[in-house]
């Protein structure tokens, strides 16, 4: 499936759902440019929804990382929900998951931004 | 090797072989909602005659029929409007179809089971293409060993990626196929990128050899070449202690964050070798075949 992303909010954490796959073949670039808006708008804590991500490669890790670098220069963060199948496979061959923390569900992640630090399952 | 196209196509009219169900209202929707105007056939015969009067820019077939018959209309085709694009559906896949079907210049191919996004997908990038010219020579091919030469453009590798989705050789499980498609997918980006500098000009020699207990990938690029020790801005020469140091030294460099390929293919797969100049790299999985005990 190509990529589906949802834009929700949380109060001041901007949870993307993302649906389908994140590969070089168009749809990686796709979230960039969410996520660059995003960053661009000045939002600070991102929160990546990838339970029904299906595949990614590594145009989409370098977009996380990318996103994930630009968000702690400014002082927020991102975090991942939910990753599974190949897609947590491939996070955790590049060892995406011993930098940016992942959680198995939303309250966990959402909470993970505040004063007390994170809540990693991974 | 045929060169890039720029002339402008006149008409955008398309041929569906009726496969039934979703797979039509599927098509309907993506081709109509472009603008594109269709006809619909019950099977290639009714195909090739109306070909014979119409000029489609682009034919899908249904899924009922064997690819090598799909690749015979498109060859019947071709021979009177070379520039035709034809997407190949099967329910069938049979080993040698999908080297067939790039044999013969066909966009792609895609055997069931497939999803329809990743076919709308297709469809859409056949559309885009200004007018057709191939990208993918076949040099040599039987069912286990197949050479080919790939234009270093993105189009081409996505074209190449989906023929290789397609060879769905049920001896091999479904997880090494992933696998090796998405070491494969890493590998030729790469390639096309850092040794032919995305230049459509330029090709990279691919050979994809199916062994008994192994599937064998050969990326041979038109670039220098490089030193693995000397990659320290890529991934896969970061210290084990610190994965993501080679970001500091892509920064330093002016680079995007990235440099996860060579690591993420190396990891999928049993072994990645460099030559001597590093334009040339072997991509080697090991097999189980399903069903198959292991003596």
């Amino acid at each position: 499936m190509a990529l589906q992303i949802t834009v929700r909010e949380c109060g001041d954490v901007i949870i993307l759902d993302l649906r389908g796959r994140s590969t070089i073949d168009g749809e990686s670039e796709l979230l960039g440019r969410h996520l660059r808006k995003l960053v661009d708008h000045d939002v600070r804590k991102v929160v990546l929804n990838l339970a029904d991500l299906t595949k990614i490669d590594s145009s989409g890790i370098s977009i996380i990382v990318g996103t994930c670098a630009a968000l702690r220069r400014r002082g927020g963060d991102l975090k991942l929900l939910c990753p599974s199948g190949r897609v947590l496979d491939v996070l955790t061959v590049v060892r995406l998951l011993e930098v940016i923390p992942s959680f198995e569900n939303e309250a966990q992640a959402l909470g993970s931004f505040g004063p007390r630090g994170y809540f990693a399952t991974s | 090797m045929a060169s890039p196209c720029n002339s402008v196509v006149a008409q955008r009219i398309a041929l569906v072989v009726l496969s039934g169900g979703e797979v039509d209202e599927l098509l309907t929707d993506v081709l109509s909602n472009e603008g594109w105007s269709i006809q619909r056939v019950v099977d290639n015969h009714e195909a090739l005659l109306l070909a014979s009067t119409t000029p489609f820019d682009l034919i899908i077939t249904g899924r009922k029929t064997r690819a090598l018959e799909d690749v015979e209309l498109f060859r019947k085709i071709r021979s009177s409007r070379p520039h035709t694009r034809m997407i190949i559906l099967t329910d069938k896949w049979v080993p040698g179809d999908v080297i067939a079907a790039m044999r013969e210049g066909a966009f792609s191919y895609f055997s069931a089971p497939f999803e329809a996004s990743e076919l709308a997908a297709m469809v859409r990038a056949a559309m885009a293409a200004p007018c057709w010219d191939d990208g993918i020579e076949v040099l040599a091919g039987t069912p286990t060993w197949v050479r080919l030469a790939a234009r270093c453009d993105l189009a081409t590798a996505n074209r190449l990626i989906q023929f290789l989705h397609g060879f769905k050789d049920p001896s091999i499980a479904e997880a090494d196929r992933e696998a090796v498609a998405t070491a494969f997918s890493e590998i030729l980006i790469n390639s096309m990128e850092h040794g032919g500098h995305f230049d459509p000009s330029q090709y990279v020699e691919i050979s994809f050899v199916r062994m008994r207990r192994a599937v064998v990938c050969r990326f041979k690029d038109p670039g220098e070449g490089f030193s693995m020790e000397e990659l320290r801005h890529a991934a896969v020469n970061s210290p084990a202690g610190d994965p993501f140091s080679h970001l500091a030294v892509r920064e330093a460099q002016g680079l995007r964050p990235g440099g996860f390929g060579l690591l993420l293919a190396k990891k999928l797969v049993d072994e990645l070798i460099y030559s001597e100049h590093g334009n040339d790299v072997l991509l080697v999985k090991y097999i189980d075949p399903v069903g198959s005990q292991v003596t």
